[in-house]
């Protein structure tokens, strides 16, 4: 009933730039997905367009097995709760709610209780009377999302709602908008540029960039298997270190290879890179794959350390290792450490690798060389 | 010590741009033989206002101001509203159309008073007070259109957007949202063109009648061939200065509240 299909949806400007490109997803009755992306990805623009805010070029979208390209935003039934709330300031909150059922002629007493429903669920109660400009941040969130929830709609679309809150509030809501969603079983498609919403609201993550949707899974499979260098990066800070390296053959084995590291390629991903032997890669592993402490089968590396910062519950230790080679600037790389680890700027330390959740990924393509997932090989 | 002084400096300029009106009203208060004493204020009397009420049409021509203002005013707001939220929101006919708008206000007043003597002829709107609001609304429209222009610009397009997905239409979203929101922003266009009709004195000069002028063009005529009736003449400028003070007011309230304060962010 509630589902949302994009087929090769496409936006193009007048100017000939493409907003939005080939977009190609199917999202499930009561499912909630993220749009993950960099600013001006079009992540906001396929939510609009899904909302018939914004006009298609091409493609066909479906919302619960219709065609609506051609339907207007007021008979798709979808609510949005916009980034800037965008609450009507000439109305009470209680009225800014209930401003989308009196459009469509509901009774005044069912209007009234559906609004003493939601602003109880939404802790509004003693606010209802007030205008948005009397309200804080949050609460004003809150009023947006109420106004989204009265109306009962088939899919909720929030563009970026949390990013205005501060970082406590925000954590809360994140929390209340994932419980909202298990009580309300809607379909909801959640736009942020923040990884953290992404990684833990969604079922599904949609990474995109420069209009097109470059990965689509679950939030540990994409951490776990990023297509590109891009996903690789964006989906963590620190970011996935990327280096650039050589796979050469040796004996039976492969070694990954580049200034000041050594990597041999454990034996569960041989197979997988065997046909890349003699190639330039792009050598990328996570910062939480770096350890101070040495383990079997990991490889030692020298960092020259250029920054640590303390987080409390973890060290990041930003360093440098090699030579700089001919480039001239040496390779730097983030290593995720306990908190008991420190080591002054400037001083060489070694850090033991742990090559098993490797990536390599091509370094004209940027695309990853497909592995096995770990995932499936540690289950 | 420097406040003082800054206060001292405000003081002495406000004395300077006041002092005119100052003498005005002090003018108009004296009797008439009076006018030109050099002395501050040897007497006073409301002889000027009584006489100018009594003797000439001053109070006729201060109501037909008031009507044609008013007139004016509630016939231009609403296209004004309607076409600049079109230019504001819509691409219709793009930075050209906008300025083609503006292309009336280019021309001097005398290239456009009379071909709209001659439109209002054939029509036979001379000397009529609905003539002269048709016209003052048309000529200006162009003006009122390009500052809610700038209102509709300012009000972000969530609102509407939010709006929409809630069950309005396009025009549901205009009327029951974005109108109200911008109603400081009208209000103050409204009385800005209300200021602009009351000080008009080409058109009015032209298009109107001895039963249908203007204050500007009564005032004017009350410097007659045997000379200038000057405490009249002040008691008319004090009376004709009375609603921009109010109106000036008006426009500081409505400009100062903050216009969509509270709905984003």
């Amino acid at each position: 009933m509630s589902s949302i299909e994009l087929d090769h949806v496409s936006k193009l400007y007048a100017n000939g730039a493409y907003g939005v490109r080939d977009v190609d997803l199917s999202i499930g009755e009561g499912e909630f997905v993220i749009f993950l992306g960099p600013s001006g990805c079009g992540k906001s623009t396929t939510l609009r367009m899904i909302a018939g805010l914004e006009g298609i070029t091409s493609g066909d979208l479906r919302i619960g097995g219709r065609s609506v390209n051609n339907v207007a935003p007021r008979d798709r039934n979808i609510a949005v709760v916009f980034q800037s709330y965008a609450l009507y300031p000439h109305m009470s909150v209680r009225d800014n709610m209930g401003f989308g059922l009196k459009m469509r002629g509901v009774a005044r007493s069912v209007i009234e209780e559906k609004i003493r429903d939601a602003a109880g669920l939404l802790g509004l109660t003693p606010y209802l009377d007030r205008k948005p400009a009397a309200l804080s941040g949050g609460q004003r969130q809150r009023v947006a999302l109420g106004r989204a929830i009265v109306r009962d709609p088939v899919a909720f679309l929030l563009d970026e709602p949390l990013s205005n809150l501060d970082a406590q509030l925000r954590a809360e809501m994140r929390l209340e908008l994932v419980k909202l969603h298990r009580r309300l079983g809607r379909t909801i498609v959640h736009v942020t540029h923040d990884q953290v919403e992404a990684m833990t609201m969604g079922d599904r993550i949609c990474i995109m960039r420069e209009g097109r949707m470059i990965q689509v899974g679950k939030p540990l499979e994409v951490y776990a298997d990023p297509v590109d260098t891009f996903v690789a990066r964006f989906l963590a800070t620190p970011p996935m270190n990327l280096l650039p390296a050589r796979l050469t053959g040796q004996g039976d084995g492969l070694v990954v290879s580049g200034d000041g590291f050594t990597v041999e390629v454990p034996d569960m991903h041989r197979a997988a890179y065997a046909g890349l032997a003699g190639r330039e890669v792009i050598f990328g592993l996570r910062p939480e794959d770096l350890h101070e402490a040495p383990q079997p089968g990991f490889s030692r590396i020298e960092v020259t350390v250029v920054a640590m910062e303390s987080l409390g519950v973890e060290n990041i230790l930003v360093g440098q290792i090699g030579t700089g080679g001919t480039a001239g600037k040496p390779l730097e790389l983030s290593a995720r450490l306990s908190r008991h680890f420190t080591a002054p700027v400037g001083a060489r330390v070694p850090l033991y690798l742990d090559p098993r959740p490797m990536h390599l990924f091509d370094p004209e393509t940027t695309r990853a060389f497909p592995r096995p997932s770990l995932r499936l090989v540690t289950n | 010590m420097r406040r003082i002084a800054l206060h001292l400096g405000l003081l002495f300029a406000c004395a300077v741009i006041l002092a005119p009106l100052l003498w005005v009203i002090r003018t108009s208060l004296l009797p008439e033989h009076l006018s030109y004493s050099p002395e501050l204020m040897p007497a006073a009397t409301l002889d000027n206002y009584v006489a100018l009420f009594t003797t000439t049409r001053y109070g006729q021509s201060y109501l037909n101001s008031l009507i044609v203002a008013f007139g004016s005013v509630v016939v231009a707001l609403p296209f004004a509203a309607m076409t600049g939220y079109a230019f504001a929101r819509f691409k219709t006919s793009g930075r050209a159309g906008r300025f083609a708008v503006l292309a009336t206000q280019m021309l001097p007043p005398v290239a456009i008073v009379l071909p709209a003597f001659a439109l209002l002829r054939t029509v036979g709107l001379t000397n009529s007070l609905t003539g002269l609001i048709i016209v003052y609304a048309a000529v200006n429209l162009p003006f009122l259109i390009w500052i809610l222009m700038g209102f509709f610009e300012g009000i972000p397009v969530d609102l509407e957007w939010a709006a929409q997905t809630d069950g309005a239409t396009a025009w549901g979203a205009f009327w029951r949202i974005v109108l109200p929101v911008s109603l400081p922003g009208i209000a103050a266009a409204g009385v800005l063109g209300f200021i602009l009709t009351w000080n008009e004195f080409l058109f009015a000069l032209v298009l109107s009648g001895p039963q249908t002028a203007t204050v500007p063009v009564a005032l004017a005529s009350l410097q007659t061939s045997n000379g200038v009736q000057i405490a009249k003449v002040s008691a008319g400028v004090v009376l004709a200065v009375l609603p921009l003070v109010i109106a000036s007011r008006f426009i500081q309230r409505f400009i100062v509240q903050g216009l969509t304060f509270g709905s984003v962010k």
